[in-house]
C-alpha cells in the first residue's frame, strides 16, 4: 500500500499471495487474479453441479457423461488458473492419480455389470429399490447408477490424464526444448 | 415424414465435403481436424435420422408420441465421446511425429516406389532359374550317398 | 480303410526317430506298411471284385462333408502299385541310399508319407475326399523333388511340378464343386451312376479334366515329369513312374462310366492322350540320360493310358486296367536298373557306358525283361495290354477307331524303339567307348529289381489272374455286342488284326533303333523354338512381372491416393445403386424449426472457411464454432441430452487442441525450422481435383441420408418399446435408461475405449521425453513411474 514499487503493466493483476490456491504454484508470472479469484469460487461450485448431473441423470438431461466432462472442466479450469503443476495434484492438496481414477471407475462399472451374475440374474440386469424419505418423497434407487458412477469417475480420471499428459507433459517439453537453447 | 430437410442436407453435405477435403491433405493436423469435422458430420446425420424436432425424450415432459426418437440420440450421444477419446489419440500422435521429425507431414511411403521400379519381384522364381546349374546332377546315385557333413569339393561322380 | 491311410501318415511322423538310430532300418519299418495294405488288398479279393468295400467317415456332419472309401477293382490293382511296388522301392532305397545318407531320413518319411496319401486318394469314393489327397500327394511329390533345396535343380523342379499340379489341382476342385452340386452329390460312385447333365456339370467336367491332365503330364503340361528327375531315382520310380502320375489317369477310369460319351470329356482325353504319347515316344528316342529316356518313356505311357481309360469301350477298358498294372510293374524295375547302373558305374549317360551287359548279366536280363513287357513281348504283362488296347480301336472301328488304332501303332512303334535303345544305351557294347568297370551291386538293390520285373513275367504268361482283375472293372461298361461281352485276355487270339498290329510294332521299332543315326538328323532338323517348357518359363515370368506391376500401380504409398480411391469406390458403387434404385422423398421441407437455419448458417460458414485457413489456430477456433453450431441444432431437435455432451466434449476439444498448439508452429505449412518447405504446398491442379472429389463425395453422403431417411415408412419399433420400458429401469430420462440399463455393454465398451485412449496418449506424450534423450533414461523405474501417473 505505502512505498512498493510500481507494479508493471502487464502484471497488474497478478496475485501476491497463494491465497487462492492451496496447493504448490512453482511459475509465479503468467497469472491472473481474475482467472484465480474465479476458479477459487468456480471450482467447488461445478464440482457440485457435476454431482446433481450424475444424480439427476435418471430423470432429466444428465448422467455420468455430462457429470464426468463437468468435473473435468473444472479441474481445466484449475489448472489453466493455477498455471503449470508437476504430475497429478493439479494444484490441489488432494493426490489422485489419473490412471487409479480411470481404473477405478472401470471396476465400478464392470463389478456392477456382473453383480447380478452373483444373484442368478443375468449380467448388466438392474435392481430397483423405492422408499419414502420425509419432506422429499419417494425416491427410487437404481442398481444401473453404479454403471453411472463408473462413468463418472471414468471420465474425470480420463479428463486428468489429459492434463497431465497434453497439458504439463508437453508445457514440461517446451521448458525443456527452450532450456537447451538457451544453456549451450 | 422422417426425411432429413434441405437445410440439413446442405449442412450434411458441407460438413462431409469439408471433412474429406481436409482427409485428402498432408499435414496431420489438417488430417485431424478434418476426422474431427467428419465426426460432427456423422453425429449430426445419426441425430437426423431419427427424425425431425420433437420434444426430449424424457417421461412426464411429454406425451410418448411426441418424443424425438431415443435411440439414434443414445447412439450419437456415444459417438461423441468416442471421438472425443480418437481426437486426444490423434493429437498426442501428431505431437508426437512432430516432436520426433520436426514436421507433422503424411510422407509417401519409399519403400512402395522402390517396388513400382522393380523388374520382378524379390526372391523370383525366374531369377532362380538363370545362370549356370551346379556341377553335381542332385538325381544321381552319387547325390543319394553324401553325408551329413558339408560337402567335399571333390568326389563328384564316383560313388564313395 | 481311413486307418489305414493314417497309420502310414502316424507311422511317417515318428519314423525320423527309427531314423536317428539306423537310416537303414527306417526304410525297412517304412517298408512294412505299403506291404501290409497289399496283404490287406487282397484279403478282401472277393469284395473288391463283387459289389465293392466301402467305408464312410463323417467328417462334418453339419457341412454335410464325409470321407468315403471303396475298394474296387481299379483301387485294387492300384494297391498293387502303391503298396506292392511301394513295399520293393523302400527296401530297394534303403541300399540306394548310402548308410550314412544325408537325405535317407527325410525321403523315408515322405515316402511313407506319400504312400499313405496316394493310398487315400485311390481308394477314395467321395470327390473332396480325393481332392484333399490329391492335393496331399502334389505336397509329397514337391518335397520329395526338393529335396534340401540345395540343387538349383531341385528347387526349379520342384516349384515347376507343384505349380502345374496344383493349378490344376485348383482348377479340378472348382469342377468339382461344379459336378457335386449340379448332381446333387459328391459320391463318385452315385455321380457315375447318374451323371448330371447341363452346361454348368459339363464345364466342372472340363475342369476336372484340367486336374488329370496335368497330373499325368499330358501335353502340353508334360516337362514337369522329365524335369521333376532331379529327384534320387527311388523317388522317381515311385511318384513318377508307378503311382502319383497314375493319380490323373485314375481319376479319369473312375469317372468314365459316366461320362465317356460326353464329348466335352472323350474328344480332349483322345486327343491330348495321342499327342502325348507321340511326343513322349518321339523325345524318349533322343535324350541321352537314361532316367530321362525313361521319364519321356513315362510320359508316352501315360498318354496311352489316358486315350485307353477314356475309351469308354469294353475291350478298351480291359486294356487300360491291364496296362496300368503292367505299367508300374515294367516302369518301376526300369528306374531300379538305372539306379544301380547309376551306383555301380557313376554315369547314366548313354554315351558313356559300354559293355556293362557283359559284366552284369543278371542285371541286364531283368533290364531285358521289363523293356519287352514295355515294348509288348508276348509272355509279358504288356503285350496282354496291348494286344487288348489295338482289339479294342479295331473293333470300334469308324473314323475314331481307325485314328486311334493307327495313332497307338505309331506310339508302339515308338515305344519299342525307345525300349531298345534304353537297353542298348545301358548293357550295348558301343565301338569306341571305353569299357565300363563296375562295382558288384548290393543283394538289397537286385531283390525288388527281380521281384518286378518276374511279377510282369508271370502275369503275362498266365493272362487269366489279371483277366479277373480287369472284367469285373470293365464290365461297368455296356458290351455292344457279343466280341466286347466275350473278351478276355489271352495270349493267342488267332491269327487277327492286332497281333499283324504288334507284330509291325515290334519290326517297326526295332528298324527304327537301327536306323537311330537317321533319326537322330531328322531330330535335328525338326529342331524348333516352340516348346511346352519355354511356354511354362515364359508363362511363370510374364506372372511374376505382371505381379511386380500391378504392386507397383497399386501400393504406391501415398495416403491421399489411397483415400481418393476408397472415396472413388464409394461414389461408383454405392452412388450407382443410389441414382438407379434410390428414389427422392416427395415430402421433403425446405426447413422444420426456423432455428435451424442461422444455426445452419454459422456451420457452413465455419466449415467453408476451414479450408480456407493457414493458421492451426484459427482452424480450432473454426472446428469449436462448428461444434457449437452442432450442438445447438442437438437442442432444437429435442435431444439435450446430446446437446449437453457435445458442449462440453467440444471445450475440452478445443482446450486439447490448444495444449497441443502451444509447441507447434502458427501456420499449417511451416515445418519445424526449415519455414515453408517447398513440397508443403501441392500444386494447385491437385488441390482441385481433392476438393471437386471431397465435394462430390460429401454431396453424394447428404444424398444417401435423404433418401434412405426418406424410404423409411414406419416408426421405429425398438425405440417404442424402450420408451415403454423406461420406467422398468426406474429413469424418466429414456436416454440415461438406454445408455445404462438397455444397452449398458455397449456403455461399458465404451468407456474402455476411453481409458485405452487416454492410456496411449498418456503414453505417447510422456514417452517422448525419453525417446529424444535416450541416455536420459527410457524404461528406468522413473521413467515409468511417470507414465504411470
Amino acid at each position: 500500500m505505502s512505498n512498493r514499487e510500481p507494479v508493471p503493466f502487464a502484471q497488474w493483476d497478478e496475485p501476491e499471495g497463494e491465497w487462492t490456491l492451496p496447493g504448490a504454484c512453482p511459475v509465479r508470472s503468467n497469472r491472473t487474479l481474475m482467472l484465480e479469484a474465479a476458479a477459487r469460487f468456480l471450482f467447488p461450485t461445478v464440482l457440485v453441479f457435476s454431482v446433481y448431473l450424475l444424480i439427476v441423470g435418471h430423470y432429466a438431461p444428465g448422467g455420468g457423461f455430462p457429470g464426468g466432462l463437468v468435473a473435468g472442466l473444472a479441474f481445466v479450469l484449475r489448472y489453466i488458473a493455477g498455471g503449470e503443476s508437476e504430475g497429478a495434484e493439479i494444484g490441489s492438496r488432494f493426490v489422485v492419480r489419473p490412471p487409479v481414477l480411470m481404473g477405478l471407475g472401470l471396476l465400478v462399472a464392470v463389478v456392477s455389470a456382473l453383480a447380478p451374475a452373483a444373484f442368478g440374474a443375468p449380467v448388466l440386469a438392474s435392481a430397483k429399490v423405492s422408499f419414502d424419505i420425509p419432506l422429499i418423497g419417494t425416491v427410487d434407487l437404481v442398481s444401473s447408477l453404479l454403471i453411472d458412477i463408473g462413468v463418472y469417475l471414468l471420465i474425470i480420471g480420463v479428463v486428468l490424464d489429459l492434463l497431465r499428459s497434453l497439458g504439463s507433459g508437453i508445457e514440461r517439453d517446451a521448458r525443456e526444448a527452450a532450456g537447451e537453447e538457451a544453456g549451450p | 415424414m422422417i426425411t432429413i430437410n434441405v437445410t440439413m442436407a446442405v449442412v450434411l453435405a458441407v460438413l462431409y465435403s469439408v471433412g474429406f477435403y481436409l482427409l485428402l491433405q498432408r499435414s496431420l493436423m489438417r488430417i485431424l481436424i478434418g476426422i474431427v469435422v467428419l465426426g460432427h458430420g456423422a453425429n449430426l446425420l445419426l441425430q437426423l435420422a431419427g427424425g425431425p424436432p420433437a420434444r426430449a425424450p424424457v417421461l412426464g415432459t411429454a406425451l410418448p408420441e411426441e418424443f424425438a426418437d431415443p435411440l439414434p440420440q443414445a447412439l450419437a450421444l456415444t459417438a461423441i465421446v468416442i471421438t472425443f477419446a480418437l481426437t486426444t489419440y490423434l493429437l498426442a500422435l501428431g505431437y508426437r511425429s512432430w516432436v520426433l521429425t520436426g514436421r507433422d507431414e503424411v510422407q509417401d511411403d519409399l519403400e512402395d516406389r522402390r517396388v513400382a521400379e522393380r523388374q520382378r519381384p524379390e526372391g523370383s522364381m525366374e531369377a532362380d532359374a538363370e545362370g549356370p546349374d551346379d556341377e553335381e546332377d542332385p538325381g544321381s546315385a552319387a547325390a543319394s550317398d553324401r553325408t551329413d557333413e558339408p560337402a567335399e569339393v571333390s568326389g563328384s561322380g564316383a560313388a564313395r | 480303410m481311413l486307418a489305414l491311410v493314417v497309420a502310414h501318415l502316424v507311422v511317417a511322423a515318428v519314423l525320423p526317430l527309427v531314423s536317428r538310430r539306423s537310416r537303414r532300418a527306417a526304410f525297412g519299418v517304412a517298408a512294412v506298411l505299403p506291404a501290409a495294405t497289399l496283404v490287406w488288398g487282397f484279403a478282401h479279393l472277393d469284395a473288391a471284385l463283387g459289389p465293392g468295400l466301402e467305408e464312410t467317415v463323417t467328417w462334418s456332419a453339419a457341412l454335410d462333408l464325409e470321407l468315403g472309401f471303396r475298394l474296387d477293382a481299379l483301387g485294387l490293382v492300384m494297391i498293387v502299385l502303391v503298396g506292392g511296388l511301394g513295399a520293393l522301392i523302400l527296401a530297394y532305397s534303403a541300399w540306394y541310399f548310402g548308410k550314412d545318407s544325408r537325405d535317407a531320413p527325410r525321403n523315408s518319411a515322405l515316402l511313407l508319407a506319400f504312400a499313405g496319401a496316394m493310398l487315400g486318394l485311390v481308394l477314395a469314393d467321395d470327390l473332396l475326399t480325393l481332392y484333399v489327397f490329391w492335393e496331399l500327394t502334389s505336397i509329397a511329390s514337391f518335397l520329395l523333388v526338393g529335396q534340401g533345396g540345395l540343387h538349383r535343380a531341385n528347387r526349379r523342379a520342384a516349384v515347376q511340378a507343384l505349380l502345374v499340379t496344383v493349378f490344376g489341382g485348383l482348377a479340378m476342385l472348382l469342377g468339382i464343386v461344379f459336378v457335386g452340386e449340379s448332381a446333387g452329390t459328391y459320391r463318385i460312385s452315385e455321380i457315375v451312376a447318374a451323371p448330371p447333365p447341363g452346361g454348368v456339370a459339363a464345364t466342372g467336367v472340363a475342369l476336372i479334366l484340367v486336374g488329370a491332365l496335368t497330373k499325368s503330364a499330358q501335353a502340353p503340361f508334360h516337362p514337369w515329369l522329365p524335369a521333376a528327375m532331379a529327384a534320387p531315382t527311388p523317388v522317381s520310380a515311385y511318384l513318377h513312374a508307378a503311382s502319383m502320375v497314375k493319380a490323373g489317369v485314375v481319376l479319369v477310369g473312375r469317372l468314365s462310366p459316366g461320362f465317356a460319351d460326353r464329348a466335352e470329356w472323350w474328344v480332349p482325353i483322345a486327343v491330348l492322350g495321342l499327342v502325348t504319347m507321340l511326343i513322349g515316344g518321339w523325345r524318349a528316342l533322343h535324350e541321352t540320360d537314361l532316367k530321362r529316356l525313361l521319364a519321356f518313356g513315362t510320359v508316352s505311357q501315360l498318354g496311352f493310358l489316358m486315350v485307353l481309360f477314356g475309351s469308354g469301350d469294353r475291350i478298351g477298358e480291359v486294356a487300360a486296367l491291364t496296362m496300368l498294372l503292367a505299367h508300374g510293374l515294367f516302369k518301376a524295375p526300369l528306374f531300379m536298373v538305372v539306379g544301380i547302373v547309376d551306383k555301380v558305374t557313376g554315369t547314366r549317360e548313354v554315351g558313356a557306358l559300354s559293355g556293362l551287359g557283359r559284366r552284369l548279366p543278371g542285371l541286364a536280363v531283368a533290364a531285358v525283361l521289363a523293356a519287352a513287357s514295355m515294348a509288348g513281348v508276348p509272355f509279358l504283362l504288356g503285350f496282354l495290354g496291348k494286344e487288348a488296347a489295338f482289339e479294342a480301336f479295331v473293333h470300334q472301328g469308324g473314323a475314331r477307331g481307325w485314328v486311334l488304332a493307327l495313332g497307338l501303332l505309331a506310339g508302339s512303334v515308338l515305344t519299342v524303339a525307345y525300349s531298345a535303345r534304353f537297353l542298348w544305351g545301358a548293357f550295348a557294347d558301343k565301338p569306341g567307348v571305353e569299357p565300363v568297370d563296375p562295382r558288384r551291386p548290393a543283394a538289397g538293390l537286385l531283390a525288388p529289381t527281380w521281384t518286378a520285373a518276374i511279377a510282369g513275367l508271370v502275369l503275362g504268361s498266365v493272362p487269366p489272374l489279371v483277366n479277373a482283375l480287369a472284367q469285373p472293372y470293365a464290365e461297368a461298361y455296356p458290351a455292344t455286342d457279343a466280341t466286347e461281352a466275350d473278351y478276355h485276355l489271352a495270349l493267342w487270339h488267332g491269327l487277327s488284326l492286332p497281333l499283324l498290329f504288334s507284330v509291325v510294332a515290334l519290326a517297326g521299332g526295332l528298324a527304327l533303333h537301327v536306323g537311330r543315326d537317321r533319326i537322330t538328323g531328322v531330330h535335328r532338323a525338326l529342331r524348333h523354338p516352340l516348346s511346352a517348357q519355354r511356354g511354362y518359363e515364359t508363362a511363370v515370368a510374364g506372372l511374376e512381372r505382371a505381379a511386380t506391376q500391378v504392386t507397383g500401380r497399386v501400393q504406391v504409398g501415398s495416403l491421399p491416393v489411397y483415400l481418393g480411391v476408397l472415396l472413388c469406390t464409394v461414389l461408383v458403387l454405392p452412388g450407382v445403386a443410389l441414382v438407379t434404385g434410390g428414389t427422392w422423398p416427395q415430402d421433403q421441407s425446405l426447413v422444420s424449426s426456423l432455428l435451424q437455419l442461422p444455426l445452419g448458417l454459422i456451420v457452413v460458414a465455419a466449415a467453408l472457411a476451414l479450408t480456407r485457413v493457414r493458421r492451426r489456430f484459427t482452424a480450432v477456433l473454426l472446428v469449436g464454432a462448428i461444434g457449437y453450431g452442432i450442438g445447438g441444432l442437438f437442442v432444437v431437435d429435442g435431444a439435450p441430452d446430446l446437446a449437453l455432451a457435445q458442449f462440453l466434449v467440444e471445450t475440452l476439444t478445443l482446450v486439447a487442441f490448444v495444449f497441443v498448439l502451444r509447441r507447434l508452429p502458427a501456420h499449417f505449412d511451416t515445418q519445424n525450422g526449415t519455414g515453408s518447405s517447398p513440397d508443403a504446398k501441392p500444386h494447385r491442379g491437385v488441390q482441385l481435383r481433392k476438393a471437386a472429389l471431397a465435394t462430390v463425395t460429401g454431396v453424394f453422403v447428404a444424398v444417401a441420408g435423404v433418401v434412405l431417411t426418406g424410404a423409411r415408412q414406419q416408426p421405429p419399433a425398438a425405440s417404442g418399446e424402450f420408451v415403454a420400458r423406461a420406467p422398468e429401469a426406474g429413469a424418466d430420462n429414456v436416454i440415461a435408461a438406454i445408455l445404462v440399463d438397455f444397452r449398458a455393454l455397449d456403455t461399458v465398451g465404451e468407456i474402455t475405449v476411453l481409458l485405452i485412449a487416454a492410456a496411449g496418449t498418456a503414453s505417447l506424450v510422456l514417452a517422448t521425453r525419453f525417446d529424444r534423450k535416450r541416455e536420459a533414461g527410457g524404461g528406468t523405474p522413473e521413467h515409468e513411474r511417470e507414465v504411470l501417473g
